[in-house]
C-alpha cells in the first residue's frame, strides 16, 4: 500500500502550487483556479487521513464531499462576480479591482 | 401650652401655604388672613407666655421633641425648646409681626404681589419663629436658611428694579458664605458630642468631651454665621442694600427680627463660647469694629433708611459686644429694647415715605414736622430711645450693656463703647434733625405731603408706647408685677440672677454721652441748615469720601469677586473646555481618527494583497508553533 | 417568600410593560401620533404607580433584598454552574429609591416629549427601551442582566440625541456614546474576571457578595479590579475627568431625553459603583475610596466654579450636574452608613431637580431659540409659573433646607466629616458657590426689567405643569419629611460590606 506520507506530499506540493498562483497571478480565473487547487489539496489531506486513521467511520470523506459542494458554490459566485468585473472594466486583472477600500 | 409652642410657627406656616395657593383670588388679596394670623400669633404668645411662666422655673426649659430619622447608629430627633431667651425672642418676633402686617395693609397698598408679599412675610414669621423653638442645631440651621429664603425673596419684591434683585442676590449670598461656617461648625460640634441637640451639646462639651483647641476652632466657625446673619463687619455690606426690599420688611427683617438671629445664636451658645478660650474676645472685638465702624458711616449717609441701616448694624455690634463680656441679659435685653425702637423708626421712615411720595434722601426732605405730626412724634420718641435719654428703652438697655463691658472688659473696650454710643445719639439726631425739622428742602415734594392713615400710624403709636416703657422690664419690681421671676436680668440669666440695681454715677454718664453727641447733631444742623456740616465735609474731605463710601468695602468685595472669583471660574472653564475636552477628550479622538488615517493605507483593495498577508500569517504561526510546541 | 415573589412580578410586570409599549409602538403606523403619545402616556401613568407600590412596600425593618424572582435561563453549561445566569429580579432600599426616581422622571418626560413632532413613534420606542434598561439595572440581580440592561439603557441615547437632539447633536452623540461606551468595556472585563477568579460558574449577584465577603476572591484581585468597575461606572456618573460628555451631550439632547439621562442615567453609573463596587469587592472598594473622594471632591468644587461663569443654560445645568454627582462620589466614599444614605438620597434628589431644570430650558428655548442668559431679563413678568418651578429647583440644587438638596447634602456633609473633616469643608463650599451661581442666573435671566423681545413667551403649558408639578412635589417631599426615605435606605445602606457606622 501507498504510505501516507506519499499522499500528504502531494497534497503539500499541491497547496503550495495554489498559495503560488493566488500570490503571483493578476488574472482572477487564475486566482479562482488557484484556490481550487488548494481546496483540493485540503480535501486530499481529508480524505487520506480517513482512510489510513479511521477506516471504520466515513467522517473525513464526508468533509471532503462539503468542501467539493462548497467549492462549486463558491466558483459559481465568484465567476459570476469576475463576470460582471470584466463587462464593467473590460478587464480580469484583480490588481485593477481596487475600489474596496478607504 | 408653652410644650406646643410649635403652634405659633404651626400657624403663619399654615397661613403661607394658603396665601400662596389662593392669596391671589382671595377679596382685598388676602391681606386679613396676614393680618388675623399675626394677631393670633401675638395672642397665642401670651398663651405661651402664661403657661410658661405658670410650670415656674423648675420646669424650664420646657421641652417637646419627635423622632425623625435614624440609620444606623445615626439618630436624629426634632423638637422645640422654650426656655426664657426663647421667650424674649418670642415677645419681640410676634409683636413686632404683628406691628408689620397692619402697617403693610396701609404701606403696600396697590403695589405689585400684594398677596405675594403678605404670604412671604408669613413664611418669614413661621421660618424665624421656628428658629428661636429649635431644640437642636440642625433645625436651628433650616430655619436658619429659610428666614434667609423668605429675605432674599422679600428683599427682592420690586425684581421689576436692577438695583432690587442685585440687594437680594448680595444679601443671600453674604450670608450664605457665613452659613458654611454655621454648617461646618453645627456638623464639627455633632461630630465631637454626637448629638445635634443644643443641650446635650451642653452636657458634653461640660463634660470635657471636646479639647479647647478644638471647640475654639468649631466655636470661631459657627460665629462666621452669625456674623453673616446679623452683619458684623465684615459681612455687613449686605444689609444696607437690603434696604431695597419695602420698608415694612426692613423694619421687621433688617431691624428686629432676622438680623439679630446672630445674636440670638451667641446668646443661645454663650456657654460653649465661654469653654472656649478666647472666643468671647473674638466676639467683644467683632462687635466694637462693627458698631464704631458703621456708626461712623452712618454720619455721611444722606438716606433715611440707610442710615437706620447702618445704626442697626451698629446696634448688632452692641449686643455683640454685650455677649462678648460674657452676659447674656445685657446683650438679650438690648436686643428686646432696640427690636421696639427700631422697628418703629423704620415704620416711621415707611411712613415718611409714603407721605411724601416715595422720596426718602434727607437732602429733599426737612420741615416734615408741620406735615407728619404723629409721624414725627413717634419718630422722635424713637430716635431719643436708640439715643439712649433717660429714662426711655434705650438707655436702660445701653447702661447695662455700659455696665457689663466695665465690670468684665476693662476700660479700653469701655471707652470705645463710649464712642460708640456717642455716635448712635449724633447719626440719630441728624437724621431727625434734617428730615423733621427746619424748612422743607424741596417745596414741591413739602406741598403733596400729607400725614399717612390711622392704619399705619396706629402700629407707630403703639411701637412708640413700648420704645418709652420696654426698659422698665428692667427692674424686679415691674417684672414681679407682669408675673415674672423679677427683672429682665432675674429672668435671662446664665449662671445665676442679677437683680437690678441704678447705678447713679453710670446712668449719669450715659446721659452725658447722649447729650454730647445730641448736642454736636443739634449744633451741626441746627434749624436743619446743612452750612457747617458742609464746611466740616470741606475741611477734610478724604475723610468724608471715605465715610461717605462706606470704607470702600463694597469697591473692595466687587474687585475680589471680579477678578479673583470670577477669574478663577474662566480659568477652570477654559481648562475644562481646552485641556480636559479639547485636548483630553477630543484629542484621544483625533489620535484614534488618526491612527486609522495611518493605518487606513493597509487596506489597499487589491485581493493579492490580503492573500499574501494571510500567507504569511499562516507561515508565521506555523513557525511560531513549531519554535513553542517543538 | 409567597407575597415577596408576587411582588417579584410587579417588577417583572415593571421591567416588561415599556418592552411591551415599545413593541406595541412598533406596530403602529407611524402617523397615529397622538395614538402614540397617549399610548406612552398611560404606560408612563402606569410604571409611575408600579414605582410608588415599590418603593411604598419595600420594608423598611424587613429583609435587604425583596420582591425577589428567579427565572433560570442558562445552568450546568460549559462552566456555568447552579444559577448559571438567571433573570433574578429584586430590589434593596437604595434601588427601590431609584425605582421610584425612575417612575416619577420617566412619566415626566413622556409628558414632555408630547410637544415632539418629528417622528413621534420612533422616538417613544426608543425612550421606552431605555426606560426598560433603566428599571432592569436598578432589578439585576444577576451581572449578566445588568450588564444587559446597562448597555439596553445607553445605547438608545446615541438615536435619540443623534435624531431628536439640536446644536451640535452629531458630535455631542457621539462623544457621550464613545465616552459611556469605553466605560462598558472596562465593566466587561471587570465582570468576567469576578466571575472567573470566584469560580463558582454563576453570575448570580448574591452569590458573588457572599464571594467577595468571604474571601473567595482575594484582596490583591479586589484591588486590581475595582478601578475597572468603578472608572467604567464613574463615566456614566459624571466622575472628574471624565464628565466632559455631560454638557456637551445635555447641550445637544432633546428636553426629555435630557431629563431622563441626566435625572436616572447618570444614576445608573453612582448604582454600578455600589452595586459592582462596593458590594462585590469590599476590599478593593476600601482602598481606592480616598481616590473616589478627591475626585469627587475636585469633581464637586470644579463644577460649581465653573458653572459661575457660563452662559448657556444647559451649561450651567451640566456642570452643576458634575458638581453634584461630584457628592454622591464624597458620599459612597465615606464609606459610613449616614454618608452612603446621603450618596443615596442624592442620587434622588439630583434626579429629580435636574430633570426639572432641563424640563424648564427645554419649555424656554422652544420658544426662545436661545439659550444665552445674557438675551434674558424679567421673564418673571411672562412666565411667572415657569420662573417660580426654576427657582424651587435652583435652590434645591443651592441646598436649601426644605427642598432635597439639602436633605441629602446634609448626610453626605455628615458622612464626610465623620471620615474626613477637610474633604467635608470643600463640600459645604461648593454648596455656598451653587448658591451664587444660582442666584446670578435668576438676576440675570429671570428678574429685572422684561426685555421687550420676549413679551410674547407663553408660561408653561398644562402639561409640563403637570409634569413639573410632579418634580417639585417629589422635592419638597424629600425636603420636608425625609425619613420615609433614609428609613427604607438604612438597612441596606448598613448591610453592603465595608460601610461603618
Amino acid at each position: 500500500m501507498v504510505p501516507l506520507e506519499n499522499y500528504l506530499v502531494l497534497s503539500g506540493i499541491l497547496f503550495s502550487l495554489g498559495v503560488y498562483g493566488v500570490l503571483a497571478r493578476r488574472n482572477a480565473v487564475l486566482v479562482l483556479m488557484s484556490v481550487e487547487l488548494m481546496l483540493n489539496a485540503v480535501s486530499l489531506n481529508f480524505v487520506a487521513f480517513a482512510v489510513y486513521l479511521d477506516p471504520g467511520r466515513a467522517t473525513g470523506i464526508v468533509f471532503a464531499v462539503f468542501v467539493i459542494a462548497v467549492a462549486a458554490a463558491e466558483v459559481g459566485l465568484a465567476l459570476a462576480i469576475v463576470i460582471r468585473l470584466f463587462r464593467n472594466r473590460s478587464t480580469a486583472n484583480v490588481d485593477e479591482a481596487a475600489t474596496m477600500r478607504w | 401650652m408653652a410644650e406646643h409652642a410649635w403652634m405659633l410657627a404651626a400657624v403663619p406656616a399654615f397661613a403661607f401655604v394658603a396665601l400662596t395657593a389662593t392669596g391671589r383670588h382671595l377679596p382685598r388679596q388676602g391681606d386679613f388672613v396676614a393680618v388675623l394670623t399675626a394677631a393670633a400669633v401675638f395672642a397665642l404668645f401670651f398663651a405661651v407666655l402664661a403657661s410658661f411662666l405658670g410650670l415656674g422655673d423648675a420646669a424650664w426649659p420646657v421641652l417637646n421633641s419627635i423622632e425623625w430619622t435614624a440609620i444606623g447608629s445615626f439618630e436624629l430627633r426634632m423638637g422645640i425648646a422654650v426656655d426664657q431667651i426663647t421667650i424674649v425672642m418670642l415677645a419681640v418676633i410676634t409683636t413686632v409681626a404683628f406691628m408689620v402686617n397692619v402697617f403693610s395693609v396701609g404701606y403696600m397698598k396697590g403695589e405689585p404681589r400684594y398677596w405675594w408679599y403678605f404670604a412671604v412675610l408669613q413664611l418669614f414669621v413661621a421660618s424665624m419663629l421656628m428658629l428661636v423653638l429649635a431644640d437642636n442645631l440642625l433645625l436651628l440651621y433650616i430655619a436658619w436658611e429659610v428666614v434667609g429664603l423668605s429675605s432674599f425673596l422679600l428683599i427682592g419684591h420690586y425684581w421689576e428694579r436692577r438695583s432690587a434683585v442685585e440687594a437680594a442676590k448680595k444679601a443671600f449670598v453674604t450670608t450664605r458664605v457665613g452659613d458654611v461656617g454655621l454648617l461646618i461648625g453645627i456638623i464639627l460640634l455633632w461630630d465631637a458630642t454626637g448629638t445635634f441637640n443644643i443641650l446635650d451639646i451642653f452636657h458634653a462639651v461640660e463634660a470635657g468631651a471636646v479639647g479647647e483647641t478644638r471647640l475654639f476652632v468649631t466655636m470661631m466657625f459657627i460665629l462666621l454665621g452669625a456674623m453673616g446673619k446679623s452683619a458684623q463687619v465684615p459681612f455687613h455690606v449686605w444689609l444696607p442694600d437690603a434696604m431695597e426690599g419695602p420698608t415694612p420688611v426692613s423694619a421687621l427683617i433688617h431691624a428686629a427680627t432676622m438680623v439679630v438671629a446672630g445674636v440670638y445664636l451667641v446668646a443661645r451658645l454663650l456657654p460653649l463660647f465661654e469653654s472656649a478660650g478666647g472666643a468671647l474676645m473674638v466676639i467683644t472685638i467683632v462687635g466694637l469694629v462693627t458698631a464704631l465702624f458703621s456708626g461712623a458711616v452712618a454720619f455721611a449717609q444722606t438716606d433715611i433708611k440707610k442710615v437706620l441701616a447702618y445704626s442697626t448694624v451698629s446696634q448688632l455690634g452692641f449686643m455683640f459686644v454685650a455677649l462678648g463680656a460674657g452676659l447674656v441679659s445685657a446683650g438679650m435685653f438690648h436686643l428686646f429694647t432696640h427690636a421696639f425702637f427700631k422697628a418703629l423708626l423704620f415704620l416711621g421712615a415707611g411712613s415718611v415715605i409714603i407721605g411724601t411720595h416715595h422720596h426718602q434722601e434727607m437732602g429733599q426732605l426737612g420741615g416734615l414736622w408741620r406735615k407728619m405730626p404723629v409721624t414725627a412724634a413717634t419718630f422722635l420718641i424713637g430716635s431719643l430711645a436708640l439715643a439712649g435719654l433717660f429714662p426711655l428703652a434705650g438707655f436702660w438697655s445701653k447702661d447695662e450693656i455700659l455696665h457689663a463691658v466695665d465690670a468684665h472688659r476693662g476700660a479700653l473696650v469701655f471707652l470705645l463703647i463710649s464712642v460708640a454710643s456717642i455716635m448712635t445719639a449724633f447719626y440719630t439726631m441728624r437724621l431727625f434733625v434734617r428730615t423733621f425739622l427746619g424748612k422743607p428742602q424741596d417745596e414741591a415734594i413739602a406741598s403733596h405731603t400729607r400725614e399717612t392713615g390711622a392704619i399705619m400710624t396706629l402700629p407707630l403709636v403703639f411701637l412708640a408706647i413700648l420704645s418709652v416703657i420696654a426698659g422698665l422690664a428692667v427692674f424686679h419690681e415691674v417684672g414681679d408685677a407682669l408675673g415674672f421671676p423679677g427683672g429682665f436680668g432675674e429672668f435671662v440669666y446664665l449662671h445665676h440672677p442679677e437683680v437690678f440695681h441704678v447705678d447713679w454715677g453710670l446712668a449719669g454718664f450715659s446721659t452725658a454721652l447722649f447729650v454730647l453727641g445730641a448736642f454736636a447733631a443739634g449744633w451741626l444742623y441746627r434749624g436743619g441748615r446743612l452750612d457747617r456740616a458742609t464746611a466740616l465735609a470741606e475741611w477734610q474731605p478724604r475723610l468724608y469720601e471715605l465715610l461717605r463710601r462706606k470704607f470702600y468695602f463694597d469697591e473692595l468685595y466687587q474687585a475680589l469677586i471680579d477678578r479673583v472669583v470670577l477669574g478663577f471660574s474662566y480659568v477652570v472653564s477654559w481648562f475644562d473646555r481646552f485641556a480636559v475636552n479639547d485636548t483630553g477628550v477630543d484629542g484621544s479622538a483625533a489620535m484614534t481618527g488618526y491612527a486609522g488615517f495611518l493605518l487606513k493605507h493597509l487596506q489597499t483593495g487589491r485581493v493579492p494583497n490580503y492573500a499574501l498577508a494571510i500567507a504569511a500569517g499562516v507561515v508565521a504561526l506555523t513557525l511560531i508553533t513549531l519554535a513553542v510546541g517543538g | 417568600m409567597g407575597s415577596g415573589e408576587a411582588q417579584g412580578y410587579v417588577l417583572l410586570t415593571a421591567l416588561a410593560l415599556p418592552l411591551l409599549a415599545a413593541g406595541a409602538l412598533l406596530l403602529m403606523p407611524g402617523s397615529q401620533r397622538m395614538a402614540a403619545r397617549y399610548l406612552s402616556a398611560v404606560v408612563g401613568a402606569i410604571l409611575l404607580g408600579l414605582s410608588v407600590y415599590v418603593f411604598l412596600a419595600y420594608q423598611a425593618n424587613g429583609e435587604v433584598l425583596q420582591m425577589q424572582l428567579r427565572w433560570p435561563w442558562i445552568e450546568h453549561v460549559g462552566f456555568l454552574g447552579e444559577n448559571g445566569i438567571s433573570l433574578h429580579l429584586g430590589v434593596d432600599g437604595i434601588s427601590a429609591l431609584l425605582t421610584l426616581l425612575t417612575g416619577v422622571v420617566a412619566f415626566a418626560g413622556t409628558l414632555v416629549a408630547w410637544k415632539i413632532e418629528y417622528r413621534v413613534k420612533d422616538f417613544f420606542i426608543l425612550f421606552w427601551i431605555l426606560i426598560a434598561g433603566v428599571y432592569g439595572t436598578f432589578f439585576a440581580l444577576d451581572l449578566f442582566f445588568f450588564f444587559f440592561f446597562y448597555e439596553l439603557a445607553v445605547v438608545p441615547l446615541y438615536l435619540l440625541i443623534g435624531i431628536w437632539g439640536s446644536t451640535r447633536k452629531e458630535y455631542g452623540a457621539m462623544k457621550l456614546t464613545l465616552m459611556l461606551v469605553g466605560g462598558s468595556v472596562g465593566i466587561w472585563i471587570g465582570i468576567f474576571a469576578v466571575v472567573h477568579e470566584a469560580g463558582l460558574g454563576t453570575f448570580d449577584l448574591p452569590t458573588l457578595w457572599e464571594a467577595g465577603r468571604s474571601g473567595a476572591l482575594s484582596a490583591d484581585f479586589q484591588k486590581v479590579i475595582f478601578p475597572f468597575f468603578a472608572v467604567g461606572c464613574g463615566v456614566l456618573a459624571g466622575l472628574w475627568p471624565l464628565h466632559t460628555w455631560s454638557p456637551d451631550g445635555h447641550m445637544s439632547a432633546p428636553t426629555s431625553v435630557s431629563m431622563v439621562h441626566a435625572g436616572v442615567l447618570m444614576k445608573l453609573g453612582a448604582f454600578g459603583i455600589i452595586r459592582l463596587g462596593i458590594q462585590i469587592l469590599p476590599e478593593g472598594a476600601a482602598f481606592w475610596m480616598p481616590a473616589l473622594l478627591v475626585l469627587g471632591t475636585i469633581g464637586a468644587l470644579y463644577g460649581a466654579i465653573a458653572a459661575l461663569t457660563q452662559r448657556d443654560f444647559k451649561l450651567i445645568s451640566g456642570y452643576s450636574s458634575v458638581s453634584h454627582m461630584g457628592y454622591v462620589l464624597i458620599g459612597l466614599a465615606t464609606l459610613n452608613e449616614v454618608g452612603v444614605s446621603g450618596a443615596s438620597l442624592q442620587m434622588f434628589s439630583h434626579g429629580v431637580m435636574t430633570a426639572l431644570v432641563f424640563l424648564l430650558i427645554g419649555a424656554l428655548y422652544d420658544q426662545a431659540h436661545t439659550r444665552d442668559l445674557r438675551d434674558f431679563g424679567g421673564v418673571a413678568k411672562v412666565m411667572p409659573l415657569w420662573v417660580v418651578a426654576y427657582v424651587v429647583a435652583g435652590l434645591a440644587n443651592a441646598g436649601l433646607p426644605g427642598l432635597s438638596g439639602f436633605t441629602a447634602e446634609f448626610h453626605i456633609f455628615v458622612g464626610a466629616f465623620r471620615t474626613y473633616p477637610v474633604f467635608g469643608g470643600l463640600a459645604i463650599l461648593a454648596a455656598a458657590i451653587a448658591a451664587a451661581y444660582m442666584l446670578r442666573m435668576f438676576a440675570v435671566v429671570f428678574f429685572g426689567p422684561l426685555n421687550p423681545r420676549w413679551r410674547d413667551l407663553k408660561d408653561l403649558s398644562p402639561i409640563e405643569a403637570v409634569s413639573a408639578a410632579l418634580l417639585v412635589v417629589s422635592m419638597l417631599a424629600m425636603g420636608l419629611w425625609w425619613s420615609p426615605f433614609t428609613d427604607r435606605l438604612a438597612n441596606t445602606v448598613l448591610s453592603l460590606p465595608g460601610v461603618t457606622s
